[in-house]
């Protein structure tokens, strides 16, 4: 089976006043349809760079090295009208804060049928309905009245709902999640995760989950990217990064998490 | 049984919201919340956004008015203190905050930063006020040399450093950390909490630490209280909250938390 996402060597460099720095260095990893990767680090890893370096979303002035293919086709070096077609059709992105993410003066409603449109075309009744279905898929109650709500009438929970809601409204094949449950009360968190796992059964979409939790990671990334200053320290199954690490970094990363059922195994 | 160094009693806070037409309502973001605090030990305040805990963290360091309720200080009525006993009061319980940079002036040196409680507490330090801006430093594993940088020139961990030893300047018996690790890397806040356990059993003052991340509570804290809804929906000893948890709301909280498979750990522990 081929993989729906290759990155290999993936460099991304930045301009400086001190010189050129490597944000990324020499990233390389896979992700198979309906897979999902984890990509973990602290602050200054390039863990978002990454990310961003496959939506074409990199800062301007970064130049970028290597390949990225997703179904076989490059994405390097295409020319931004093109990245534009690619994200939301074939690569779509929630991030840590849907409030920022979201228009202030649109209905939610309106927000996702306008995404829907200027991909897929048709007429309004049509997206109208395309919504109702999203919202529904992500368990906003009541879809029909909520869609005529704006951003700041819902929680933070249900926000980052609705930007899943959008991000799937074109069936993508690939969603990148950038620390998508960092901002959210743990309670919360426990539920996207189980929202965004439960979709992407149904839907086969591959996901890159960035995030600096080592915990939320083991809970939904099948294999597992370890960073640190741009480079990759390990990549692996999420077993063998968990049970097996083989590099000291990420050996320390795992000790200095704080233990929550310590006492209650012993 | 000894005195409590605090006692708080039925602590609320209303706020007035304007509705709609500009209809008030009365909100309640901490309804009648009670504890008391030993010398030494550490409560942990943990909850969801919402839940009140920082709202009582700044009624606990006077930094905002309780709508009712009485807070007690070494048997003293503080609630509605002012003037000398307000100072009083300010030197003997400090705050840190989650964010350093934020609470750190970016244009002072970290010298001028720690030495800023002992000036508006109006204390001249014996041996000088470097020798103490030095001292400090130490104490919270930073180098002296550094004491006349300014704060941009210190990672977020060396900067949520500086914020611990300016609470320390003045020799505090409480220390309230508001969230004072929830934005440090994981290696980094593992750190701080080592250096924040250290420093109590040096100095043997009291934190009330308020966090929404139950694992690391576990890590710091000697009781619990949990919040939610403005009220304490429980309180006990650390290990009774995370091993024998009485109420639902609690339970909720503790089964949300994101595990690496135990099988895993185990694994890991047995080959490192």
């Amino acid at each position: 089976m081929s993989e729906l996402l290759v990155v290999e060597g993936l460099t991304v460099t930045f301009p400086t006043t001190r010189g050129l720095v490597d944000v990324v260095k020499e990233v390389s990893f896979t992700v198979g349809r309906d897979e999902t990767v984890g990509i973990v680090g602290e602050s200054g890893s390039g863990k978002s760079m990454t990310s961003l370096a496959i939506l074409g979303l990199l800062p301007r002035g970064a130049v970028t090295r290597g390949s990225i293919r997703l179904d076989g086709v490059e994405l390097l070096g295409r020319t931004d009208r093109e990245m534009r077609r690619v994200r939301g059709e074939q690569v779509s992105m929630i991030f840590q804060d849907p409030l920022s993410s979201l228009n202030p003066y649109y209905t939610v409603g309106l927000q996702i049928e306008e995404m829907y449109r200027a991909h897929r075309g048709g007429s309004r009744k049509a997206a109208r309905k395309i919504v109702t279905e999203a919202l529904t898929q992500v368990g906003i109650p009541e879809p029909e009245r909520r869609a005529s709500y704006y951003p700041h009438q819902f929680s933070g929970g249900q926000r980052q709902r609705i930007m899943i809601a959008m991000a799937l409204v074109c069936s993508p094949a690939l969603l990148i999640a950038d620390e998508p449950t960092t901002a959210l009360d743990v309670t919360v968190q426990a539920q996207i995760l189980r929202l965004l796992a439960g979709l992407q059964r149904e839907t086969g979409t591959g996901m890159v989950f960035v995030t600096h939790d080592l915990a939320v990671i083991s809970t939904i990334a099948a294999r597992v990217l370890v960073m640190r200053r741009g480079e990759q320290v390990e990549y692996g199954t999420a077993e063998q990064i968990f049970a097996e690490p083989r590099h000291e970094y990420t050996r320390m990363l795992l000790e200095s998490i704080p233990r929550i059922d310590d006492e209650v195994a012993s | 049984m000894s005195e409590p160094l605090l006692r708080a009693r039925d602590l609320t806070k209303r706020f007035t919201v304007r509705g709609p037409f500009g209809r008030k309502a009365e909100f309640t973001a901490v309804d009648t919340v009670s504890f008391d605090l030993r010398l030494g030990e550490t409560l942990a305040v943990v909850g969801e956004s919402g839940s009140g805990k920082s709202t009582t963290a700044r009624m606990v360091a006077k930094l905002m008015e309780p709508t009712g309720g009485t807070l007690e200080f070494e048997g003293r009525d503080v609630t509605r203190a002012k003037g000398a006993e307000l100072a009083g009061f300010r030197n003997d319980v400090q705050v840190v905050f989650q964010d350093p940079f934020s609470s750190l002036n970016p244009r002072h040196t970290v010298e001028r930063i720690l030495l800023a409680p002992l000036i508006y507490q109006g204390i001249q330090p014996k041996g000088g006020k470097r020798a103490l801006a030095r001292e400090l430093m130490e104490r919270v594993g930073l180098d002296p040399d550094h004491s006349q940088r300014y704060p941009a020139q210190f990672s977020g961990g060396q900067a949520q450093r500086i914020g611990i030893a300016r609470a320390l300047a003045v020799d505090p018996k409480l220390v309230i950390c508001d969230e004072a690790v929830s934005a440090l890397d994981v290696s980094v806040r593992a750190q701080v909490i080592e250096l924040l356990r250290r420093l109590q059993r040096e100095s043997g003052f009291s934190y009330i630490f308020i966090a929404h991340d139950l694992a690391v509570v576990r890590q710091i804290a000697h009781r619990v209280a949990v919040m939610s809804e403005g009220r304490v929906v429980e309180q006990g000893p650390c290990e009774q909250i995370f091993t024998d948890p009485a109420d639902p709301y609690t339970r909720t909280l503790l089964a949300a938390i994101p595990r690496i498979d135990p099988e895993w750990d185990r694994r890991r522990r047995a080959a490192g």
